[in-house]
């Protein structure tokens, strides 16, 4: 017994030690806000202490990244029940969903209601909405913050465009066009067009900027309920349409399995006269080449399309614990960070949209500005979404479209064939 | 006084025995339960499903074809990169000069990190900036210069090649351990009956090279078949899934928050690994017996 008391002890007391070191030590009111963006670390830093020296209230941001890595620790955060008063699921509605109706995720409706909501843009602020009709059966109501707003255009280079003899101040309004200036290109011996198609993601939306032209956001609706079948001409079109583009040698070598720094790269270095990207590139390429001269155009619009040019807009999107201690202090926190003084700091200090529309004016950067102008044409947040797999069966059909290894139709039934299998599934 | 000691043995294992039942018995035995259910890895309802999870991994032709990616590479590396490591086994093993330098070198590749490597290679084979594609340039081969990752005929060898220069290094120190265990009395009395070089290595050599033939085999079926990190790095599975592997498409569905499917492909792809396992070791008796 004497041999063993000493040998006890000592786990005791190792026990004692990593139980007490892992818990949470709060101190008393501090927001804590988990996030991934760590381009805004030193600002969000700055706002945080700010706030500290104005309310008293101590604020706290942690970043974890990158961003899979971030949605893997809220993951598992969730399950432990040890999500922070802050943070974001960062999924689409889907995901979302599942958080909220698990009881993650504060409904912001009735502090947007008190006029909270009208300071931001309608169509971004809907994507972390619900409607009365959604499917996945959530109380309708309003359940994110956006802090800002990002989009995705075509940038182009205005020097390599002089260097094929066009001009760079007119950028193809048409798809015709727009195959126009990329043969031209090719002449000159210059990659026209890149993109980080090794996500699936950025093919989805080079996509989607056709899909709603041709289909509208109805004809959208329909085929995720399965009464437009992947097979239907109109699909075809859209599928045939990289058809085109691969047969006119517009896509830049390797740009299947890029990811997309690597197509910030190929861009930033010149070895190709158009990206399709994020108005994050604005950051990126002034750090990856100062001198780089560019601006942005809309995605081509389809000469016989019955609808308008759609593009993708998002924001960045931050929701409140319910289960936070001080989800009071949370929300008016929030408040401050989207009021009209600290959304001019970020967007000065980050070169992002802002969220709150009353300052979008404060945008300096002449492409910047040719982003938030478009704002308006996001692709609609819909009250249905497709199963990620036929997503993926389709992003993976147009790479192998753009690699020679599949046609427009074998996409189209393949695609219809997943699709299915999923209707049936249900 | 034994009662006491053995007592006191249990405590001091104790800690050990808490933590492999913790990170390694448990998760386990989570894994079937998981695989079992539909789950989104949030909800706090699990669907109970039953074995309705493992009839569609029978019939989800991405995950078999997944699995013949993993496993185009494991013939690869099971045939030319143990054959280099013995090669350079046997040479090192003969005496060479800086034969430490070698030994040194040789195992640098297994201890760079998966990721970093594929990075690197992935630069190396780029189409717009690769070193590769400049080197044929240079030399007169343009023809030849592609996107290597990029082309469905040449993205899984590409890989491959990464895989077994970064992997041999294991079967080289592994084979050389075994060869120096060989009584070298053994090559000087088949000498002296007459055996040459080849006689000498297929003679004494091979047989008694057998268990750790079998060994480093297993490893390098075990290791080559769980490929990711390469993968992840170089090449996400692209293009259009011609790189997929079994771990990449778990992680996809993973990632995409079907954790029931996705554990009950981890199980399908475990249980395959394990009959594989159990063959070489049947194989490996019966060779021994012979």
């Amino acid at each position: 017994m004497r041999k063993i008391l000493p040998v006890l002890s000592v786990l005791l007391c190792s026990f004692l030690f990593f139980l007490f070191s892992c818990s949470p030590k709060k101190t008393k009111e501090q927001i804590v806000i988990w996030h991934w963006m760590t381009d805004r670390e030193d600002v969000f830093n700055e706002l945080a202490k700010k706030y500290g020296e104005l309310t008293g209230v101590n604020v706290k941001f942690e970043t974890y990244a990158p961003s899979d890595v971030y949605r893997e620790k809220v993951r598992a955060a969730a399950q432990a029940g040890l999500l922070p008063d802050i943070y974001s699921p960062l999924g689409a509605q889907r995901e979302l969903a599942s958080f909220i109706k698990a009881g993650y995720v504060e409904d912001l409706t009735p502090y947007m209601e008190e006029g909270w909501k009208n300071i931001f843009f309608e169509n971004v602020l809907k994507q972390n909405s619900y409607s009365e009709d959604n499917e996945w059966e959530v109380k309708p109501g309003i359940y994110g913050v956006p802090i800002d707003v990002v989009s995705i255009q075509i940038f182009y280079n205005k020097s390599l465009f002089e260097k094929a003899g066009l001009d760079p101040h007119k950028t193809p309004q048409t798809f015709d066009g727009f195959i126009n200036v990329c043969r031209k290109l090719r002449e000159k011996g210059i990659q026209p067009f890149v993109s980080g198609f090794g996500e699936e993601w950025l093919v989805d939306v080079f996509s989607r900027s056709f899909e709603y032209q041709i289909l509208g956001e109805e004809g959208i609706i329909k085929t995720i309920k399965g009464e437009i079948k992947y097979t239907d001409p109109r699909w075809i079109k859209i599928f045939e349409l990289f058809e085109k583009m691969r047969d006119e040698k517009i896509f830049a070598e390797g740009i299947v399995t890029m990811i997309n720094k690597d197509a910030e790269r190929v861009f930033a270095t010149e070895k190709a006269a158009m990206a399709l990207n994020g108005s994050w590139g604005i950051n990126v390429y002034s750090g990856m080449n100062p001198r780089l001269n560019y601006n942005v155009f809309l995605p081509p619009k389809l000469v016989d399309a019955k609808y308008p040019v759609k593009i993708w807009v998002s924001s960045s999107f931050l929701n409140v614990n319910p289960k936070s201690k001080f989800k009071k202090e949370a929300i008016d926190f929030l408040k401050w960070l989207t009021n009209d003084e600290q959304q001019v700091l970020l967007a000065k200090q980050t070169h992002n949209i802002p969220s709150n529309k009353n300052v979008s004016n404060v945008i300096e950067s002449e492409v910047l500005k040719n982003f938030a102008i478009n704002i308006d044409k996001a692709f609609p947040t819909l009250p249905v979404q497709e199963h990620w797999k036929v997503v993926g069966v389709k992003c993976k059909g147009i790479q192998s479209i753009i690699i020679g290894e599949k046609t427009a139709k074998q996409l189209a039934q393949e695609l219809q064939q997943e699709k299915e299998k999923i209707l049936s599934e249900k | 006084m034994k009662k006491q000691s053995d007592i006191t043995s249990f405590i001091f294992v104790l800690p050990a025995v808490l933590m492999f039942a913790i990170f390694t018995i448990y998760p386990f035995i989570k894994t079937f339960q998981l695989s079992a259910y539909e789950w989104d890895g949030i909800s706090p309802v699990m669907k109970f499903i039953g074995f309705k999870n493992y009839l569609n991994v029978i019939y989800d032709s991405l995950f078999w074809r997944s699995m013949l990616n993993a496993g185009f590479i494991t013939l690869l590396a099971l045939t030319f990169q143990n054959l280099l490591a013995l090669i350079l086994a046997i040479i090192i093993d003969r005496g060479i000069k800086f034969e430490k330098f070698f030994r040194t070198v040789y195992f640098i590749p297994p201890i760079l990190s998966g990721v970093v490597v594929g990075l690197v290679w992935k630069w190396i084979y780029d189409g717009n900036y690769g070193i590769l594609n400049t080197i044929l340039r240079f030399i007169g081969l343009e023809k030849y210069a592609t996107s290597w990752l990029s082309n469905p005929k040449t993205a899984l060898l590409s890989v491959a090649i990464v895989h077994m220069w970064k992997g041999f290094g294991w079967g080289f120190v592994i084979l050389l351990a075994g060869l120096q265990t060989i009584p070298r009395e053994l090559y000087e009395a088949a000498s002296i009956d007459g055996a040459d070089t080849f006689k000498q290595f297929w003679y004494v050599t091979v047989p008694l090279m057998i268990p750790i033939f079998f060994v480093v085999s297993i490893l390098t079926i075990l290791g080559t078949m769980q490929i990711f990190d390469l993968i992840y790095s170089m090449t996400r599975g692209g293009p259009a899934g011609f790189t997929e592997v079994p771990i990449s498409y778990i992680y996809r569905y993973m990632a995409n928050n079907e954790l029931g499917y996705a554990t009950a492909m981890a199980v399908v792809f475990g249980l395959v690994l394990f009959s594989l396992s159990i063959i070489q070791i049947f194989v490996s008796r019966k060779l021994k017996k012979v």
